[in-house]
């Protein structure tokens, strides 16, 4: 008799192979549904373990299923599925890769956009499952000696995601993520994305930054202080204003709150 | 936030009433039209997330009726080291939703670090009787409470099989010390596949271990001129499945019951309908004994 876990093995290997193999002689005959065969009753797990993950692929990724259309995407999602099969109990995450798999296959053709259209729609998924905050107590910021500023440390959102690409991602993404009517054709050449992607209590929203802006987010969400944050931004960006991107992104529930270092330096 | 605390608060009891499955599309319904349901189950994994409006609307339905969570990714069964990651999110989820009744089922899903994301049936061995009663007992020492586990349906069963799969299932809730959660179609649909008489199932169950039954609809498929039953819980409830819905109320008692829909989900007055009619064949038979 084999043991538990070489059963488990060799009936795993069966539904992530498309062989039955050393499963279908460990398999029982019987029932009203007796001559179904071994290997049709391992096609049944295998049919849902596939469905499962295309479904799962198609929820994360929605965009992407409308723009290549469901054909390619169940095709493409079987052959990501077979290379990277599920390493967790929670579906949710099997998307992760999926992004950089569609890059090795489209890196170089006319649909290299589908990489960074999925890595917006990852983004966005990771985003609406981030942890709630509040908005920053400005009050608490203003009662501050101006000189405090520089070594202050600035908590971005959990739900903040900052994405970059050289296409109009956001707005392929918002062409094709709803709705029955065939979006208009959207000019690849049309404006490049540096955005950030957060949540205003529980709904997405997105904020087009400058370079300096974009800088100045990735920063402090690296854990830089105030001052360091402004020389990032600025040193490719000139016409960053400091002041006006911190009110501007704690307006926004980007930037939600700040701690004042124990000891500061004596400078 | 007191885990401890959390962990050892007694919510109410679950209403012998029937409850239904929540699934997203209906959070804004509930919230709004409060639909005449006893309590809704949820899936946990469903609300692992730090935050968002899933996690926000089920705490808001938790304020307002009570709550089960029914785990399908916990992978009992499994010969692998437990994914420590999945065990913390399930107790973090227990605390913040001070559900009534937790459950997972008695299958596995993941070996060798690989998860099919299904429900696969163990076999019914000696051995795996003694491995699933041990990780059940972990889980329920990691979660500090008892969890009740569910039979999967199942459309293969393993020559290895010593034991019958109620003799399976009882043995594990003895040795574990866990409750059981009997779905009524599984074994519908298991005993059609397999061969085995529902009543037989029924009688080999203990009556003081049964703590919730399941109703869901499933599908029949022709494979090779043969017909399997599969549990797609897309369909209402059948005929013979609601007689043997009967024939558990009348050996387990007024057990909580919950109306399963996963696909083709329809609109919720289907799903209130569906509990109306456990609610009546219970009331009946309530009658009848009184």
């Amino acid at each position: 008799m084999p043991s538990l876990r070489s059963l488990q093995t060799d009936v795993m290997n069966a539904l992530l192979s498309g062989e039955a193999g050393p499963a279908a002689a460990l398999i029982a005959l019987g029932g009203a549904a007796a001559s179904a065969s071994p290997a049709r009753r391992l096609e049944v797990y295998r049919n849902n373990v596939g469905a499962n993950f295309i479904d799962s692929l198609h929820s994360s990724f929605p965009a992407v299923w409308r723009l290549v259309g469901e054909e390619y995407f169940r095709q493409v999602a079987r052959d990501y599925h077979r290379e990277n099969p599920s390493r967790s109990g929670d579906l949710l995450h099997v998307g992760r890769g999926f992004p950089a798999y569609l890059a090795k296959l489209h890196g170089a053709d006319q649909y290299r956009y589908l990489a960074d259209v999925a890595r917006l729609e990852w983004l966005c998924e990771e985003s609406l499952l981030a942890a709630e905050h509040a908005a920053m107590d400005l009050e608490r910021l203003r009662g501050l000696a101006p000189s405090a500023y520089a070594a202050l440390r600035f908590d971005v959102h959990p739900a903040l995601r900052l994405f970059e690409s050289p296409f109009p991602a956001l707005r392929i993404w918002e062409a094709n993520v709803a709705g029955d009517a065939e979006p208009e054709p959207i000019d690849l050449g049309a404006g490049s994305d540096c955005l950030a992607i957060t949540r205003m209590r529980l709904k997405l929203t997105f904020h087009r930054l400058s370079r300096g802006e974009f800088n100045f987010l990735d920063s402090l969400r690296g854990g830089d202080d105030f001052s360091e944050a402004i020389e990032r931004a600025g040193a490719g960006d000139d016409a960053f204003d400091a002041g006006a991107a911190l009110r501007r992104f704690a307006a926004a529930e980007v930037i939600v709150d700040f701690s004042v270092p124990a000891n500061p330096p004596s400078a | 936030m007191d885990e401890r605390g959390e962990a050892t608060m007694r919510p109410e009891p679950m209403p012998a009433s029937a409850g239904i499955g929540l699934r997203a599309q209906h959070h804004l319904e509930v919230l709004s039209g409060a639909p005449r349901v006893g309590w809704f189950e949820a899936h946990s994994e469903n609300y692992f997330a730090d935050g968002g409006a899933h996690v926000e609307a089920l705490m808001r339905i938790r304020a307002r009726y009570p709550l089960s969570l029914h785990g399908v990714g916990l992978s009992l069964g499994s010969t692998d080291p437990w994914d420590r990651m999945h065990l913390e999110k399930l107790r973090r989820t227990i605390g913040r939703f001070d559900p009534a009744l937790v459950s997972e089922h008695l299958s596995w899903s993941s070996v060798g670090g690989r998860f099919a994301n299904d429900l696969l049936p163990l076999p019914y061995t000696e051995e795996a009787l003694r491995h699933s009663s041990a990780r059940i007992a972990e889980v329920q020492d990691y979660l500090g409470r008892q969890i009740l586990i569910e039979n999967v349906s199942s459309y293969l069963q393993f020559n290895a099989s010593s034991l019958t799969e109620w003799e399976f299932i009882a043995g594990v809730a003895a040795e574990s010390g866990c409750g059981i959660l009997l779905d009524i179609n599984n074994i519908f649909v298991a005993a059609h596949n397999h061969g085995f008489e529902c009543h037989d199932y029924l009688q080999g169950i203990p009556r003081g271990a049964v703590q919730e039954l399941h109703l869901a609809g499933h599908s029949r498929v022709e494979f090779e001129g043969a017909v399997l039953l599969i549990d797609t819980h897309g369909s209402p409830v059948c005929e013979a499945v609601w007689d043997l819905y009967g024939a558990a109320l009348r050996r387990f008692g007024e057990v909580p019951t919950l109306i399963e829909w996963d696909t083709d989900i329809p609109a919720i007055q289907v799903l209130e309908a569906e509990a109306d009619k456990a609610n009546a064949l219970r009331a009946s038979l309530h009658a009848v004994a009184a």
